[in-house]
């Protein structure tokens, strides 16, 4: 089956190849000058704990500077759903839409054997060409995540394990697409929305729960914590812990500024306190592990049920 | 001994119409059948129930003994080529028979000796003449040594020469191991050469079914002069009365010796005796009337 899976998806994998390779030169060439301006501003030294004075404005210039190309490289979020809407949806649904499944399913080797052993081979090729992908973008954004840090979706979703492990979800998915929708376009449109809510549920309600959020608790007008963290919720509290509306917060700085006093020292002598609930950096790893362990095992599930679609319900 | 298909009352309904209604018929070893039946008569539903890429809605099916959906490895010993012979269009002729032997435990590749010479193996498939991939396509099936081969409308498209070459090579290859063969066709010629079992599949079921020698042997062809018709000595039903004239034309099936010199007794052909049972001016047995055949088209 190695041999058949290999003719049947060599177009796939070198394409995937290619886009590799193309993402390498680019991190390359683009992480050049962003070298050069992190030992040009000897950023190094600027590293807790041995920040000098004066660090936060150099950073906030490196920062500046490469800001354009930080937000586009959270686009790459979109290369695992590849592997489902390219890999995936027309593995069986190309099949189905052109008869060929007739002359494959009659063969000697079953079905079930068959689709098996070519998900099992393009999963594998799917997990590596999503590690190489991560590794290529973590190596890019070793000076972004050093610090910024990487806990915010921003770097956590095309960093480290997860991004195989998206990979893999994608492509099962597009199989199980392929034969319930028979059609490679409509695979291809269900695979994309299943895929893309997905990761939406579990980054808007699941991931932030992983483990407990840590609170902190400062005083009004105290800038936010040391980058790095993924902050969840920024808001404040009154003296009695009820949350004051970003209209109640207004009005008091209008009546400060009215009154001649100063809106910042007003609003710490109202006992006004902001209340910081967030995940800390040092959790990147759990995170990562958590993640990437639910999307395996929910790829898992999905090719379990697509091996059970096809034997009992064929065509 | 196995049959190598035995249907029982197998019924397959696709959304809203039954592509196969109580068909109740087991396939001898051995023979070579003809599947006949009007277009949309259920002929290759029943052979993609048989090559398990179809469930059955009712009833049920088993191939060399064993069921194709539940084990699927039965098809290890089935040749089957569907309608159109479909294969990857985009894989050259050899790796066409990679494929084939890689996922083939029994692979006996003496037969291809015939393709490869005559089509170029590093052709694309999809620039073949339908009778290349036809015979392609039957190749490959020929190899896994089947006990079984199922062939859906397989001269469709092809020209009378291609045909010719096609059934030669199905004959070379099941000569030497008595395999079962089952055609599917519209078009009763292509498969009286050949075929020594008749199955007919009408719009529901099997309406006739048998050897052809015995069928043939069985019925016969009446002419003489119009009449009333009553009680023929010898004749157990008729099939089909035809008037032109002054003169009756009846095909009937026979019980006996027709002794009644008034008429002239004729052997039927097969053909002629598969149309009348398909669009019979006179049902030879009563039949449900939503079981009514299709019209004729061939």
């Amino acid at each position: 089956m190695a041999w058949v899976t290999w003719r049947q998806h060599r177009p796939q994998l070198v394409a995937g190849l290619g886009l590799l390779a193309a993402l390498a030169v680019a991190a390359f060439g683009t992480h050049l000058p962003i070298q050069a301006a992190y030992h040009r501003d000897a950023l190094a030294d600027c590293l807790p704990p041995a920040s000098r004075s004066g660090c936060d404005i150099i950073v906030r210039h490196f920062e500046s500077e490469f800001d354009s190309w930080v937000a586009a490289l959270r686009g790459l979020a979109v290369l695992p759903a590849l592997a489902g809407l390219f890999v995936g949806a027309p593995l069986l649904a190309r099949e189905i839409e052109h008869g060929t499944h007739r002359f494959a399913w009659t063969q000697g080797v079953t079905r079930s054997r068959w689709l098996l052993s070519k998900t099992a081979l393009l999963a594998g090729a799917t997990l590596a060409a999503g590690a190489a992908a991560s590794a290529i973008v973590m190596w890019w954004r070793s000076p972004f995540d050093t610090l910024e840090g990487r806990m915010a979706p921003s770097g956590f979703d095309i960093e480290g394990l997860v991004v195989p492990a998206y990979a893999l979800f994608a492509l099962a998915l597009g199989v199980l697409a392929g034969l319930v929708y028979r059609r490679t376009v409509a695979a291809m449109t269900a695979t994309l929305v299943a895929f893309a809510s997905t990761r939406f549920v579990v980054l808007k309600f699941l991931r932030p729960h992983f483990l407990a959020p840590l609170h902190s608790i400062v005083i009004a007008t105290d800038s936010p914590p040391a980058g790095g963290d993924w902050v969840l919720s920024d808001i404040l509290v009154d003296g009695g812990g009820r949350r004051i509306t970003a209209g109640r917060e207004d009005l008091a700085v209008l009546h400060a500024q009215q009154a001649g006093i100063d809106p910042h020292t007003y609003l710490v002598t109202l006992g006004w306190k902001r209340v910081i609930s967030y995940q800390p950096a040092a959790r990147f790893w759990t995170f990562q592990l958590i993640e990437a362990g639910l999307f395996v095992a929910l790829a898992v599930a999905v090719i379990l049920a697509t091996l059970w679609l096809v034997r009992r319900t064929p065509t | 001994m196995t049959p190598p298909i035995d249907a029982r009352a197998l019924g397959k309904r696709f959304r809203r119409e039954w592509g196969l209604r109580d068909c109740t018929v087991t396939i001898p070893e051995g023979a070579v059948v003809g599947l006949a039946g009007p277009n949309a008569a259920g002929k290759s539903t029943l052979l993609s129930l048989a090559a398990g890429l179809l469930a059955p809605s009712e009833g049920s099916i088993e191939v060399l003994g064993r069921n194709p959906l539940r084990e699927p490895s039965v098809l290890a010993e089935v040749g089957y080529v569907a309608q159109g012979a479909p294969l990857y269009r985009s894989f050259t002729v050899a790796e066409t028979i990679e494929f084939a032997r890689r996922t083939n435990s029994c692979w006996d590749e003496a037969l291809l000796a015939d393709v490869p010479t005559r089509i170029a193996p590093r052709t694309k498939v999809g620039a073949l003449s339908a009778g290349e991939r036809a015979r392609l396509a039957l190749a490959l099936a020929l190899c896994k040594r089947p006990r079984l081969v199922l062939l859906d409308e397989p001269f469709a498209g092809l020209d009378p020469l291609a045909g010719r070459e096609f059934l030669q090579l199905l004959m070379d290859g099941v000569a030497e191991t008595a395999a079962t063969v089952v055609i599917a066709s519209h078009v009763i010629a292509d498969i009286e050469r050949v075929c020594d079992h008749i199955v007919l599949l009408t719009g529901g079921g099997v309406r006739l079914e048998g050897n052809v020698e015995e069928l043939l042997e069985s019925y016969r062809i009446l002419i003489g002069p119009r009449r009333p018709l009553g009680s023929i000595r010898g004749v157990r039903s008729i099939v089909r009365e035809r008037h032109s004239g002054r003169q009756l034309t009846l095909l009937v099936r026979t019980d006996g010796p027709i002794v009644d010199p008034s008429w002239t007794v004729e052997p039927v052909g097969l053909e002629e005796l598969l149309l009348a049972y398909m669009a019979p001016e006179r049902m030879p047995e009563s039949a449900p009337p939503e079981r009514l055949p299709l019209r004729w088209h061939g």
